[in-house]
């Protein structure tokens, strides 16, 4: 049995101009110990995806339904109190902003014991030994002395470090990372990304990676779902997705990518916006930004699909075969080009 | 005081000058009292934003300022277009000092560089209409009349690729990218010889981040610009710039042609940054070591003493690097790195990089 299985997920915000239908119909599954990248740009869906998962959107302009199958259980028609039990202990996540995901009045270590606190019956002092462990495991020089600082007291890096130390501190199944580095500097994303590796190892938690950075997914990821608006467009393992890519936005984002390690003279780019929710366009949703697009793109919507010669590459796209493979290799030969 | 003159002067000295840059920063230092007391406020110490830049642009050329938050380069932008004033050194446009220019003076010449910014949600007046905030730098400097302004703004929406019905709109009607295409427009307006864009992608969308770069090199093509390019996107950097310059602490701690400085990177902290980025291809990501830095970047308060990158370089040499102040020296055509113990090749694992032979450390690696 997978850990998590999601089938079908959607969640619809109501707002003043109408429903938002922000993920639609997104199913994977994560299994123990395991990696899955979750990649699209703003508004993809991806981090909706998560919270709904996580229980953690507001109940009155929320419609969600679908199954997110944790162990077996269903979480999306879930009582809050047991979400509550489940959150932080068997599930964690790790926000993008660790400016504003921290209590500013609180010392961390008050904030470590709360988490240890509020899933098992220990005292003060145990918790603490605890939350001290973690501060240790993910590296905060001099923890003893630092345990009862305040968040404005440490750097962007340190206080994302202590994020992980709380979301970790329960010893969890699974940890959703949302952009855990977006809102770092590159030597500190390096720290955090390795550090979470190594963590991962020591501790067999399995992780949903959620990024905008495809360098990011391609260096932590197992698997990767890739998600336009508010659906999956393709989903296969992490060396298929980048040797192999099926889907012409998969084609758009990699080639929009200035990179270090291939010459590229000019950029290709997806022409135009990413669609709006409110009104997404009909058929297929990459479309009217699509490169490759045909009569039955504009009215039918592609299924989700294996491709034949490995079912497990997911891609929902109506271009024929040798195409796809055409235009794929074309992209990944064009970046393999050695700098 | 002496060692400040001191090290100005060297910069000076080294500085060769051809006479057909058109812009020249020399020595240039900005730093930011900090303050105690209300109403008799005194310095207590001093931010070192900037300490001691130099370099040259020549026209038609890109030059990419890379760093990390607090290295000083968005400070260092504002210091060149004359938005901050700066505490010591010069800057020359044109061959034109004009570090020290009146606010009137500078009116003429602003219509020379102007500025792209970070935000484009930030960056745009919300309350007026897009034909306004684009034509408005064409008004300030009486460009026109009413009617040829109207032209102009309909031919810059149309050259920035927005349509030029969109004259009359207000800037929330548009997505980010749009925004930022107004943002180029409004810089464009005046025909500048240069543009300092100042993060100018990093709030956008990849797909719409490419959008926006490939416009940038289109006008350069087409106009003839010249681009300070700053980010702290290392690929974004390289897909753009001609000179790269990577700044640590307010300081250049290399500053290289694209090619040389991506290929064979002198500095050891030009090759964490390099190593650190995450490659987009599974095999190839996963095959190559990061080279992971410890700690955070320092105050620059109260930057370390001599080199600044010491107390986290993986190749500090105690009693060297953190006594002596290494200079900025030449690693063939352009290419100058601020080092003692400059990378012999590259690429490198992090312990092919501690591993610096001790024998040759108090040699002068000269190459070629």
């Amino acid at each position: 049995m997978a850990l998590l299985e999601v089938k079908d997920l959607r969640t619809s915000f109501k707002t003043e101009d109408g429903i938002v239908k922000a993920v639609d119909g997104v199913s994977f599954s994560v299994e123990k110990g395991q990696t899955l990248g979750i990649v699209g740009e703003s508004g993809s869906g991806k981090s909706v995806t998560c919270l709904t998962i996580m229980g953690l959107n507001a109940r009155r302009t929320t419609i969600s339904s679908g199954e997110a199958l944790w162990k077996g259980k269903d979480l999306i028609g879930a009582k809050p109190s047991q979400l509550r039990k489940i959150r932080g202990d068997e599930m964690s996540m790790i926000f993008q902003d660790p400016m504003t995901s921290l209590n500013p009045v609180h010392t961390i270590g008050k904030q470590l014991v709360e988490a240890v606190q509020l899933h098992r019956d220990v005292t003060v002092r145990v918790a603490k030994a605890r939350a001290l462990e973690l501060l240790k495991a993910v590296g905060i020089p001099k923890a003893e002395a630092r345990i009862d600082d305040y968040p404005h007291q440490f750097s962007g890096g340190m206080r994302q470090r202590v994020m992980i130390a709380m979301a970790l501190i329960n010893d969890p199944d699974l940890l959703i990372a949302d952009e855990p580095t977006t809102a770092l500097d590159v030597t500190t994303q390096a720290q955090i990304l390795s550090l979470m590796k190594r963590l991962q190892d020591d501790f067999g938690s399995a992780i949903i990676m959620i990024t905008h950075d495809l360098g990011v997914v391609a260096e932590t990821a197992d698997d990767v779902v890739v998600m336009y608006a508010a659906k999956v467009v393709e989903h296969a393992k992490v060396h298929d997705l980048f040797n192999r890519p099926q889907h012409p936005y998969t084609w758009g984002l990699m080639g929009s990518l200035p990179r270090l390690d291939a010459d590229t003279d000019r950029l290709v780019q997806i022409p135009g916006q990413p669609p709006s929710l409110l009104r997404p366009p009909s058929g297929c949703r990459f479309h009217p930004r699509c490169p490759h697009v045909m009569g039955v793109c504009r009215t039918t919507e592609p299924l989700l699909e294996g491709v034949e010669r490995d079912p497990s590459h997911l891609q929902a796209c109506h271009l024929d075969q040798e195409t796809k493979d055409r235009e794929g290799t074309k992209l990944v030969e064009a970046t393999m080009a050695e700098a | 005081m002496a060692t400040e003159q001191g090290s100005n002067g060297q910069m000076e000295g080294q500085m060769e000058l051809h006479g057909d840059e058109l812009l020249v920063v020399d020595g240039v230092k900005k730093y930011f009292p900090i303050t105690r007391g209300i109403i008799f406020q005194k310095a207590i110490a001093q931010v070192q934003a900037v300490d001691g830049v130099s370099f040259t642009i020549n026209p038609g050329e890109t030059l990419g300022i890379v760093g990390e938050s607090g290295c000083g380069k968005s400070t260092l932008a504002r210091c060149i277009v004359r938005l901050l004033e700066t505490t010591a050194g010069r800057i020359l446009f044109e061959g034109r000092d004009i570090t020290h220019v009146s606010r009137a003076g500078m009116r003429p010449i602003r219509r020379e560089m102007t500025m792209i910014f970070q935000d484009p949600y930030a960056s745009l007046n919300p309350r007026k209409r897009v034909g306004f905030t684009v034509g408005e730098p064409l008004e300030v400097h009486k460009l026109g009349t009413p009617s040829e302004v109207k032209t102009r703004v309909h031919e810059l929406l149309e050259v920035v690729g927005l349509n030029p019905e969109h004259y009359n709109r207000f800037p929330h009607e548009f997505s980010g990218g749009q925004r930022q295409r107004i943002g180029v427009a409004r810089a464009l307006a005046v025909n500048p010889k240069l543009i300092v864009c100042d993060e100018p992608v990093s709030a956008l969308d990849v797909s719409v981040q490419a959008q926006i770069l490939n416009l940038l090199k289109d006008l350069q093509d087409d106009f003839g610009l010249t681009y300070v390019f700053i980010a702290h996107d290392l690929n974004v950097v390289r897909h753009i710039s001609d000179r790269v310059m990577v700044m640590y602490l307010g300081q250049v701690s290399e500053l290289a042609p694209r090619d040389a400085l991506y290929r064979e990177p002198k500095h050891p902290y030009t090759g964490a940054l390099l190593s650190a980025v995450p490659i987009p291809n599974p095999e190839r990501g996963r095959a190559r070591e990061a080279i992971v830095l410890e700690g955070d970047v320092p105050s620059p308060v109260n930057p370390p003493s001599a080199c600044r990158f010491h107390p986290r370089c993986p190749r500090f040499v105690e009693g060297h690097c953190d006594v002596e102040e290494p200079q900025l020296r030449p690693f063939g055509e352009g290419h100058v790195a601020k080092c003692h113990y400059p990378l012999e090749r590259w690429p490198m694992t992090s312990s092919e990089m501690r591993r610096r032979g001790s024998a040759e450390a108090h040699e002068e690696p000269v190459e070629a």
